[in-house]
């Protein structure tokens, strides 16, 4: 799988836009629930509870009203980014205290390895590292905006 | 048997490599992430190592050590581990996920 496809958003149902909904848990239960009616991932359930364990352990809010987690388990089938849009923002606790906007799902099979799970993850933190590339992914107006801007973004 | 914990395990084996290992966290740090200790994953996984059949405890174990991977997943009847094909006999009896790899004997997660 080339790069591009890893961090292109491939259809509409891997997008999603307005979030209404107020705890993080909900949140990552929304976007493993959309991972799974188009078969990234397996075992919806699995996953969740190892994106809340890793919470725990490393959360991923990174400031700036951007949260990026992340997770390699036997639950997902293909490596996918999902991202969702939180208009109201979502308390994520935050370092900075800033509430979250945009999540940026990070997903990689276990059979991949640490380092390149890493690496998508770090591409995916670097293009929402300046104001203008958060700004641009806060008022995409569709899903295939938002995969031309992640694929013009990507380092 | 709980295979949910043999599942669950096995994911929190990958974060666990991550946490012990310094070279990761320091990329993590490096990104904008704040891992804390991992010793609460370590009680975690001891209480999910205590909820799974000890036939299967060992032979997690025992491909965990060899592979570093004690349960891989299945596709096409193909072993994600050893990319063997597997027979159609290898088939999970009905109502069961987890069968063991007659090729490499990881754990195979047929879901």
């Amino acid at each position: 799988m080339t790069t591009v496809a890893v961090h292109s958003v491939p259809d509409s149902s891997l997008f999603l836009p307005d979030l209404k909904l107020k705890r993080k848990e909900s949140v990552l239960h929304e976007m493993v629930c959309a991972a799974q009616r188009v078969r990234v991932v397996r075992d919806a359930e699995l996953l969740h509870e190892t994106l809340l364990r890793r919470e725990r352990w490393c959360p991923s809010a990174i400031g700036k009203g951007v949260a990026v987690p992340n997770a390699r388990s036997l639950g997902v089938l293909e490596p996918r980014l999902i991202l969702a849009r939180a208009p109201r923002g979502v308390d994520w606790g935050a370092s900075d205290g800033a509430a979250v906007h945009l999540v940026l799902l990070v997903l990689s099979p276990s059979e991949v390895g640490v380092e390149p799970h890493l690496e998508r993850v770090m591409r995916a933190v670097a293009i929402t590292r300046s104001q203008r590339n958060r700004q641009k992914l806060l008022e995409a107006a569709d899903a295939g905006t938002v995969a031309l801007l992640l694929r013009e973004l990507a380092p | 048997m709980k295979v949910t914990s043999l599942l669950e395990l096995h994911d929190l084996d990958l974060q666990l490599a991550e946490a012990r290992h310094p070279a990761t966290v320091a990329k993590l740090k490096k990104l904008g992430f704040e891992p804390s200790d991992p010793a609460p994953l370590e009680r975690v996984r001891a209480r999910l190592l205590a909820g799974v059949e000890r036939r299967w405890v060992q032979h997690y174990v025992r491909a965990l050590q060899r592979y570093g991977r004690g349960v891989v997943g299945m596709r096409e009847r193909v072993c994600q581990g050893c990319f063997v094909t597997l027979p159609t006999s290898a088939s999970p009896r009905v109502g069961e996920s987890l069968t063991l790899c007659q090729s490499c004997g990881r754990i195979l997660y047929w879901r």
